[in-house]
């Protein structure tokens, strides 16, 4: 027993279960002498363990144990030298007064003793401050020339590297001893010598330039030094813009034909992502990458096919050329590398070998890590958006992958990319949704069962057969009384159990609809004002959730956004309830004593711009529609830099109707400083007449000024003019986008006692997706139940539109198209006022 | 360990251990008087000013000397007390020629021998008093005056004049330094 308690102790860690204070304690043997190095070394170690465990020392602690270990440095012993080194740099950073070691460690990094010196470079350079170094410069200087390779030369180089970012000034001084230790035939050497010339001369792109320019002529011996002169040269042609006609680029194409691997492989890597190759220049680079994809070494294989596999995205026809050495890989031993050659030929490869490609990735699919396996999704759902098509077999691939083991990440994946298919191609939809279906039955992750579970709620109804999927939910559903819900321990369930429970309760109808099909619109944040304000305000009347500011429904598409052919960014299941910018807008707005009285904030427009990009004043307008009022808010900016602006205005010729009721000057305007003047605008009580333009001028008092100062030559300045673009009133800004979840119920609900009806022929448009754009656009509107969306090859389609119009008016538009030489489409409109009918209405034709 | 220790100093086969710090105002000779005391292939060339501290090892006679070096510069002199815990003897340099800063000296002296770790011991002081070739240098006796030595009391003290670039008065003064140290040794 006693025999079997030792044997455990004996073979954990001796170090565990270390007590900071006692170890500190101990540390006091540090100033007995004569210094006995065995036990130091034992208690130095303890420390080191103890920091490296992530133990935090006071700053007083901290400076006791470091003074303690400065009496160490009377002790000969080699390893006990050393750990004070280590010790030094890891209390550097807490302990006070640690530029006392300088001179010990200076004497070091000098003496005879080179098991000393490197290790005493490193722990200067953490302990040394700007002021320091400027006095020990003399020896930093020296190691870095020094011969002795392994002791000094390199470790000083890297040191440097770090000190750049402390102290910039001193290391510049001594890019002389850089540029000789460039000169060095030590392979490590000549490459931290060069990372150090860079970093001196980084923020001079001229020197940069003349550096690489020389280099590039009688490159270095180090292929690492090679290899970040490719870089180096690739960022030169970056920020330059230059083409491939650039000598830079010769240079690098040049490395081509190194005699170095890893030179080739980094010339290759950096030509396929230069941003405007031709597959010209391409070709070499892909042709070694090729080489590359036989050699025997796994290291060289697998960079070879990651560099392909990205560049399948950019130039999938380039890549094609390898498609044979690919296959090959595909049974490679290393899995990682048949991973991505599988993905890689997905990309390249045409729709016929999908089902091929698709049989060998499943067989080895259960032997790589989860990392890869999102690689395979991915590459599975570019595919499927490329090949739509081939949704069956990629969809029954992607379930069995569902079934399999595998994390959460993994698992999102999965079902992300099945819910993208669903979602972008209707004739997928009922496999995925039993497919999902399958899944929940036996999901150990809640989240993404919720949003499956979700996704069910949403897209069930509209299935031919919703009734199939209530058997899914049931499974979930712990069927429980309402009453019970309602003190659930969970905060959400609490509250959605009393909303839902109450809403059922009065059996209304329109609000099952408003407030259960359709869930709540309002901006959550501007709801809690309101609500705020209304508690601490004289309540005579009832709240009126019309006067909370509607939210803006977030934009739904996600394809458009990503780049054709990319990953698309899975999308968030779950909107974050922050503050928008529409509320920070209606924070600032209140702080300003005219805009107080104007009423909750109904809508901020996208910014306008007033002036040409590059013109003496940059004017960007933003409207923000209150209930009766329009408050422009005019961000100018002066980039002429000898020129002070003082009392910046915007003067409007208000369209008929409209009646500037105040302007706010921006008192001024330096230069390249963005500020902000406002106009208030009381708009016309006939909603017919709340579209126009204005006419608009910048009018302000121009002060000479010095360039380099800012400050004005004289104090009077004279008074001068610029004319800006209109400023337009549209009807979309008098209307809130409003995601109807359920479209139908809200479009029976509102009725058809101010419903207008009217067909037009939209000539000038071509296409039905470009009818869609416009029309949501001119009305500002939210297109509802993905009808934005119009499938691939149909003549007609409908879109449905939902939005709020300023006053609280909820308005729902129906659109027919039907393609036949321009786009003919029946228009209705449906609203709870009269008036907004009309308008809307007008803004189509 | 500690038995066989003993033993070996007993027998005279080891040297018995001393801890000395060297202290004194900046530019005032302490790098210059250790660099002369290390045998003559350990010497340095060159003496640049001491930026905290420095160890150095030297022998005389029977005894074994460690020597922190410490710097003497304004910045640094709170950094002494650090070490005055563990020590067995205090040499504090002067550079005769200085008068404008003796009573700066002075102050230092005072303060570290106010010190707590300082006060109750009865550490023997050896002062230096450097530099006594220049022509405006002061004698040890003005020396001791100035800074007022005579009225120090719990203390043994012993002042030399010096001149640490020939390594003139440097024996005499460790001289007296092994002799007190190893009175106070044999006595604990």
């Amino acid at each position: 027993m006693m025999d079997k308690k030792n044997e455990e102790d004996g073979s954990g860690n001796p170090f565990s279960n270390l007590e900071k204070t006692s170890v500190l304690q101990e540390a006091r043997t540090f100033n007995e002498t004569p210094v006995n190095p065995r036990k130091c070394i034992h208690i130095l170690s303890k420390i080191l363990y103890m920091l490296n465990q992530g133990e935090q020392l006071g700053s007083t602690e901290a400076t006791e144990a470091f003074f303690a270990m400065t009496k160490l440095f009377q002790s000969k012993d080699v390893t006990l030298r050393r750990l004070v080194y280590l010790g030094i740099k890891e209390l550097a950073g807490v302990a006070d007064d640690v530029i006392i070691v300088t001179s010990s460690l200076t004497k070091d990094m000098t003496g005879k003793e080179d098991l000393y010196r490197a290790a005493a470079i490193r722990a200067l350079c953490c302990i040394t401050d700007t002021t320091m170094l400027q006095a020990i410069e003399r020896y930093m200087k020296q190691a870095i020339v020094d011969r002795s390779v392994e002791a000094s030369a390199a470790p000083q180089l890297v040191s440097a590297l770090h000190l750049m970012r402390s102290s910039p000034d001193v290391v510049k001084r001594w890019s002389n001893e850089a540029q000789e230790a460039l000169n060095s035939d030590n392979v490590m050497v000549q490459y931290h010598a060069l990372g150090l010339l860079y970093n001196i001369k980084k923020s001079d792109r001229l020197a940069v330039t003349k550096l690489v320019a020389k280099l590039t002529r009688s490159a270095p011996r180090s292929p690492y030094a090679v290899c970040m002169l490719i870089r180096t040269a690739c960022k030169l042609m970056e920020e330059e813009d230059a083409g491939t006609e650039s000598p830079l680029f010769d240079f690098v194409d040049s490395c081509l034909r190194h005699k170095s691997e890893m030179v080739v492989y980094e010339a290759a890597h950096a030509i396929v992502n230069m941003p405007r190759t031709s597959p010209r220049e391409l070709a070499p680079a892909v042709s070694v990458l090729q080489l590359f994809l036989s050699s025997p070494k796994p290291t060289l294989r697998f960079a070879a096919v990651r560099t392909l596999n990205q560049v399948a995205m950019t130039h999938p026809a380039v890549v094609t050329a390898c498609n044979l050495d690919l296959e090959s890989l595909i049974s490679d031993v290393n899995r990682s590398i048949a991973t991505l050659a599988i993905t890689t030929l997905l990309k390249t490869g045409a729709e016929s070998s999908v089902d091929r490609l698709m049989k060998q990735i499943s067989s080895f699919v259960n032997e790589i890590s989860d990392e890869f396996k999102i690689v395979v999704v991915q590459a599975i759902k570019a595919l499927c958006l490329k090949f739509p098509r081939k949704h069956g077999v990629l969809m029954n691939f992607l379930s069995s992958m569902l079934r399999d083991e595998g994390g959460l990440e993994y698992k999102a994946s999965i079902a992300d990319t099945i819910i993208t298919i669903i979602e972008e191609n209707p004739e997928a939809k009922e496999a995925g949704l039993s497919h999902l279906c399958e899944f929940i039955e036996d999901c150990e992750h809640t989240s993404l069962a919720v949003r499956i579970l979700h996704l069910l709620g949403r897209e069930g109804p509209k299935t031919k057969q919703p009734s199939k999927y209530i058997r899914f939910i049931y499974n979930r559903v712990i069927l429980e009384s309402a009453a019970r819900c309602q003190m659930d321990s969970d905060d959400e369930v609490r509250d959605r159990a009393t909303y839902y429970y109450n809403i059922l309760d009065q059996q209304q109808a329109a609000l099952n609809n408003q407030y259960i099909l359709n869930s709540l619109q309002v901006s959550l944040v501007g709801l809690e004002k309101a609500l705020q304000a209304y508690s601490q305000g004289p309540a005579d009347q009832p709240f009126d959730l019309r006067s909370v500011p509607v939210a803006e429904a977030a934009p739904t598409d996600s394809r458009a956004a990503a780049p054709e052919g990319s990953i698309a960014s899975s999308r968030k299941p779950e909107e974050k309830v922050t503050a928008t910018r529409q509320d920070v807008f209606a924070e600032q707005l209140s702080k300003i004593p005219e805009f107080q009285q104007l009423g909750p904030l109904f809508k901020s427009s996208q910014p306008v711009e007033l002036t040409e990009s590059e013109t003496e004043y940059v004017v960007q307008c933003i409207k923000h529609v209150f209930a009766h009022h329009v408050v422009l808010q005019f961000d100018c900016k002066n980039t002429l830099n000898d020129q002070l602006l003082e009392d910046v205005t915007v003067q409007l010729e208000a369209a008929d109707g409209f009646e500037v009721v105040a302007t706010l000057p921006c008192a001024r305007l330096e230069y390249n400083v963005t500020n902000t003047c406002y106009t208030l605008i009381k708009l016309p009580d006939d909603l017919m007449a709340t579209v126009g333009s204005c006419g608009a001028t910048l009018r302000y008092v121009v002060k000479d000024c010095d360039p380099a100062t800012g400050l004005p030559d004289t104090d009077e300045g004279y008074e001068d003019e610029y004319l800006l673009e209109e400023v337009e009133l549209t009807v979309a800004d008098h209307v809130q986008r409003v995601l109807k979840a359920n479209f139908g119920a809200a479009w029976d609900e509102i009725g058809d006692q101010n419903e207008l009806e009217d067909t037009y022929a939209l000539s000038a448009m071509k296409t039905l997706e470009q009818a869609v754009k416009q029309i949501s656009q001119f009305m500002g509107m939210q297109a509802c139940e993905r009808s934005d969306k119009v499938p691939d090859g149909k003549s007609s389609h409908t879109l449905l539109l939902s939005g709020v119009y300023r006053g609280g008016a909820e308005v729902l538009v129906r659109a027919r198209l039907a393609l036949s030489d321009g786009v003919t489409m029946q228009l209705t409109v449906r609203s709870t006022d009269p008036a907004v009918s009309e308008v809307i209405a007008s803004a189509v034709g | 360990m500690g038995l066989f220790n003993t033993l070996a100093t007993a027998l005279g086969l080891r040297k018995r251990e001393v801890n000395v710090i060297v202290v004194g105002l900046d530019n005032s000779g302490k790098s210059t008087i250790l660099n002369h005391l290390k045998p003559d292939l350990e010497r340095a060339a060159d003496i640049v000013p001491t930026v905290g501290f420095n160890v150095e090892r030297f022998k005389a006679q029977s005894l074994a000397f460690t020597a922190f070096d410490m710097s003497g510069q304004g910045r640094y002199r709170n950094l002494w007390e650090h070490y005055y815990r563990d020590c067995d003897a205090i040499i504090y340099v002067v550079d005769s020629s200085d008068k404008l800063r003796m009573v700066v000296a002075k102050d230092e002296l005072d303060a570290l021998l106010q010190h707590p770790d300082i006060r109750p011991r009865r550490i023997p002081l050896l002062f230096f008093a450097n530099k006594m070739d220049l022509k405006e240098a002061m004698s040890s006796v003005k020396v001791t005056m100035m800074l007022g030595l005579e009225k120090m009391e719990n203390k043994q003290f012993h002042i030399c004049a010096s001149n640490a670039i020939t390594g003139e008065g440097l024996s005499d003064g460790i001289a007296w330094l092994t002799q007190a140290a190893e009175g106070r040794q044999s006595k604990t």
